[in-house]
Parts: structure tokens; sequence; C-alpha cells
């Protein structure tokens, strides 16, 4: 249900962009499991019929990248933090 | 259109029997080493593999107990997702057959799960009649741990992500309950010569 | 800000080719609308074959981003399906295509000071050359350390350039071998270990940039020694060379 403040995606595109478009490996994630913050650099990958990024902290699975036909589909746990220095 | 590189032909091989590749694969003579986590490391004298679930009485099975089971060796040819083909490997493990031997249960599937958390699902009926072994040896060596040793599921008419590696023990289920891939997207049966690869297909 | 990767690819055309060792290459390309690049960053390289059959790598960029060239470095992986192909067969004219560049955590700029630690196995070397060019390139002085890995003398990559690369002020290149060393050598020999760190890092209270690349096992091993010696882990910045399993 929405109401005269709503907006929908698109007015908030430019934000979307910010926290979306900049360089992934710099892209820092929060750990829902351990509460650490690390750069997405960081975190380890393994490729298996997808690609498991998992947390340098406490070595949960931290992002899923399923590469399928024609699409890229990106499973994320916790928080993603861009930095706007 | 891509521009063709020059003299480029990747490592396929002619004298191979196109009808023993399923659709969209390549075949490879290397074994590609692929994982969602880090090589686990369980010592033998604490390995054990279970049955449990739907089931009257957990069965376990400790190494020296499966060792001792009748073992089989099988050649085969598998497939991974990721395209993959190699063909004629060859494995030495206990059947599902054998460990299933007497089970009575209501379920039909299963779930495997594994040292390091990794799972998968499977018909129980696709891991029964000469279809699923706990393999512990490769090419006449023991598996190596990269490949999942000491021991992993061996299913090879489907996917190779549903061939667990480092498996502990199966499940047996009611329902069908995704497992690690197949939560991320991936085909929930997995069958290569229907290209089952994601959920759409 | 880093420069973002591009998501399409583009052609590149090979312009020459450097012989660096007996089993490792460098591919001047020419690559129309290149963005530029930051030390560090790397390319994806995608070859297709006339039957449309692909295959895809990705290899760090050895130049500097003040370069008006763009060079990667490529090293023979045995039984390799691509490398082999780029090392051996790959000639001036011929095409492939390239994304990129990737990567930003694995990256240094002048500006980002020092003291810097270097570490490479192997083609780990490649990214770090990138950074040393770079440093060349701007005449810097920033203290920087290279500890520098390879089997033997004739595997040793960049070894000429990085004995009379400058500014020499500030920069120390200290050579390990692991498997065979020749005559009168007056280099470290065997393993990355504790004992050669030390004596080549900058202390970790002087809070070094510490860039560690090649092999996975080297990268986890030096990474370990790193951490085990004081250095702060949120300054390490590893990037693993593995196989591509697919």
């Amino acid at each position: 249900m929405s109401d005269d403040h709503t907006l929908d995606c698109n007015g908030v595109a430019g934000l979307l962009r910010e926290v979306l478009a900049p360089d992934p490996t710099t892209t820092h994630r929060r750990c829902p499991d351990c509460g650490d913050t690390q750069p997405l650099g960081r975190h380890r990958a393994y490729r298996g019929a997808g690609v498991v990024l998992r947390c340098p902290s406490c070595d949960a699975v931290g992002a899923v990248i399923a590469e399928q036909a024609s699409e890229l589909v990106l499973h994320l746990r916790g928080a993603l933090l861009v930095s706007r220095a | 259109m891509p521009p063709i590189s020059r003299g480029f032909r990747g490592r396929r091989h002619a004298d191979v029997d196109p009808a023993r590749i399923p659709p969209g694969q390549y075949l490879t003579t290397d074994f590609p080493v692929l994982s969602a986590g880090p090589t686990p490391r369980t010592p033998l004298d604490r390995w054990t593999f279970s049955i449990d679930g739907e089931i009257d009485a957990v069965r376990r099975w400790t190494w020296d107990e499966l060792l001792a089971l009748p073992q089989e060796t099988v050649i085969v040819d598998i497939h991974c997702v990721t395209k993959w083909s190699k063909l004629d490997t060859e494995w030495t493990g206990v059947s599902l057959d054998t460990l299933l031997d007497g089970v009575e249960t209501e379920a039909e599937h299963i779930v495997a799960w594994c040292d390091g958390g990794y799972t998968t699902n499977l018909p129980l009926e696709d891991v029964m009649g000469g279809r699923a072994w706990i393999a512990h040896t490769y090419g006449g060596e023991p598996l190596a741990p990269e490949h999942g040793g000491p021991a992993r599921l061996l299913v090879p008419h489907l996917y190779f992500w549903k061939s667990a590696k480092w498996v502990r023990g199966i499940t047996l289920t009611i329902e069908d309950r995704p497992g690690f891939w197949e939560g991320y997207g991936y085909h929930d049966y997995g069958d290569p010569w229907r290209e089952q690869r994601y959920w759409s297909d | 800000m880093t420069p973002r990767a591009p998501i399409t690819w583009r052609v590149a055309t090979v312009v020459a080719v450097v012989d660096e060792t007996p089993t490792a290459r460098s591919l001047v390309l020419d690559v129309p609308g290149w963005p530029g690049h930051r030390a560090g960053q790397h390319v994806d390289v995608r070859l297709t074959a006339e039957d449309g059959y692909q295959a895809q790598r990705s290899y760090s960029i050895a130049s500097a981003p003040e370069s008006p060239e763009l060079a990667i470095t490529v090293q023979v992986v045995p039984d390799g399906e691509v490398s082999p192909y780029l090392v051996e067969e790959v000639r001036p004219g011929d095409e492939l295509e390239l994304r990129g560049p990737i990567g930003g955590f694995f990256t240094w700029r002048v500006e980002d000071g020092g003291p810097v630690l270097l570490v490479g196995g192997g083609s780990g070397l490649a990214p770090l050359m990138a950074m040393l060019r770079h440093r060349a390139a701007r005449g810097s002085t920033v203290d920087t350390r290279l500890l520098a890995s390879a089997r033997t003398i004739r595997d040793a990559l960049f070894r000429d350039e990085l004995g009379t690369l400058g500014p020499r002020e500030g920069l120390r290149v200290a050579w390990t071998l692991t498997r065979e060393t020749p005559p009168a050598w007056d280099g470290f020999t065997g393993r990355v270990d504790a004992e050669k760190l030390a004596a080549v890092a900058p202390p970790p209270d002087a809070a070094p940039r510490c860039f560690v690349c090649g092999p996975t096992p080297f990268v986890e091993a030096v990474a370990d020694l790193l951490v085990q010696a004081g250095h702060d882990p949120r300054a390490i910045h590893a990037e693993r060379f593995g196989p591509t399993g697919s």
C-alpha cells in the first residue's frame, strides 16, 4: 500500500547507483553472523556451481553469485557500506 | 559476433564419441577443483557416515566399517554445471544400495550433508539401483581432500554439484528440501542430458 | 576515484610480444577507448575459437598507468588451456577481447604514500611491477620494498628491469630463489619466511601498506607471516592467483 509520499525506485536511482555501482572490491560488507565489516576485496571467493564469497572473519557465506545463461543473480547477506569520501 | 582468436582451439579432443557429451558441455582431461568453501579436514578416526531422518534407527558407519563393506569400482563419465565433462573416471566406494539395504522409509527424498556445511538434495530413487556410491578412491588412489576426500557422494548421472564432497551422511526426508546450490537458483534435479542447470530450465 | 570497470568487452589488438622468461611473456596491447587504470588492477581476457567455444581468464596489468601502452604479463600454467596459447602462439596483429580495468582493493598510487611492502611469487609480480613502474614514472621516492620469490634465476620475472628501475632512493629489491641458485648468488634462498620478511619489511610500527600476490598457498602463507610479525591485517592486501576451475 502506498501513499502520496511514496516514491518508486526511479526517484532514488541516483542513490542506488551510488551504492550499487562503485568498485566492488572496495565496497565493505557487514557480516550478519559475526558483526565484522570487511572490504569485499578481502572476502575469499570459492568457485563452485556459482561463486561463493565468504566473510574473512568468520567464514560464513557473505554473497553468492549464480551465473545463469541470460542473467547474473547476486544473493547478498548482510549490509553493504559504500564510502562517500 | 566476437573476434575470433586466431589459432585458439581450447583444450578439446576430436576423438571422442560426441554422444557421450551432454548438450552445452566441453570435454576436459584435467580435473578442475570447485567448491563452495574451504577444504575441511576430518581425521579418519573421527569420521563417520550416517543415514538419518525418516528411518527407524540412525545407521552409522566408522571409516573402518565402511571399508569392510562390499566395495565396487566403477568407471563413469562426470558432468559439471560449469560446462566441463570428464570421461572414464574411475572410482571405488560403497554403493548406496548396500548402505540402504533393509531400510524401510516413507521418504522419497534425501539431503546429503557434509563437513563444511554443504548440502544437496536428490530423489531417494536416484541414489538407488546402482547409480550412487560413497566414493573414497579415485583413479586407484585415495581421494584427495581438494576433490572431496576422505569420501564424497558420487552420483554421475546428475550434474556433479550433486556429488557432494566431504559427505558425512544422508537424511531421508518426506519433502524435497533444496540444498546449498539449489537454494541459490540451481536446478532441483540437475539432469545434464536435459541441460537442467538452473531452476528455470 | 578508481576508474570503473566497464561491463562490456572491448577488442584489443596485440601490438608486441615480449618474452620475459622461457615460460612467461608480456603482451603489449592497443585498446581503443581504454579508460586508464590504477596500478594493481587486472583485466579479463576472453578468447573465441572458430566454432564459438570461449575461454576467459584474468591477468594483471603490468604496465604503469602513465604508460601509453597497456601490457599484461602471462605465465604458462602447465597443461593450461589459455596461457600456453597466449605465451606461445599469439603474435602481433592478433585480436582478443578484454574487459576492465577491474579491482580497486589491490591498487596503489603514489598519493597513497608509504612505506610500502610488496611480496610477490612467480607471476604475482605482475601487478606489483605495475606499482613499481608507476612509482618510477612519477619519480617518487616513497619507501618501497619488494621481496620477490621465484624458483630459479631463469624464472625471475622482470629481474633486469628491477635492478635498474628508479628512483633508487627509497627502493629496495630483494630476491629469493626457492629451487636452484646460480653460482655466487647473494640473494635469499628458500621460501619466504619470517626471517626474510623481517630483513626486508618495514617494522610494524611504521604501518606499511602490504601487497601480497601470487599462487594462493603463497599468499596465505605470507599473509599469515605478516600478521604473526605484528602487521595490521587491515593493511594487508592480497591477490590470490589460482586456477579458474572451469
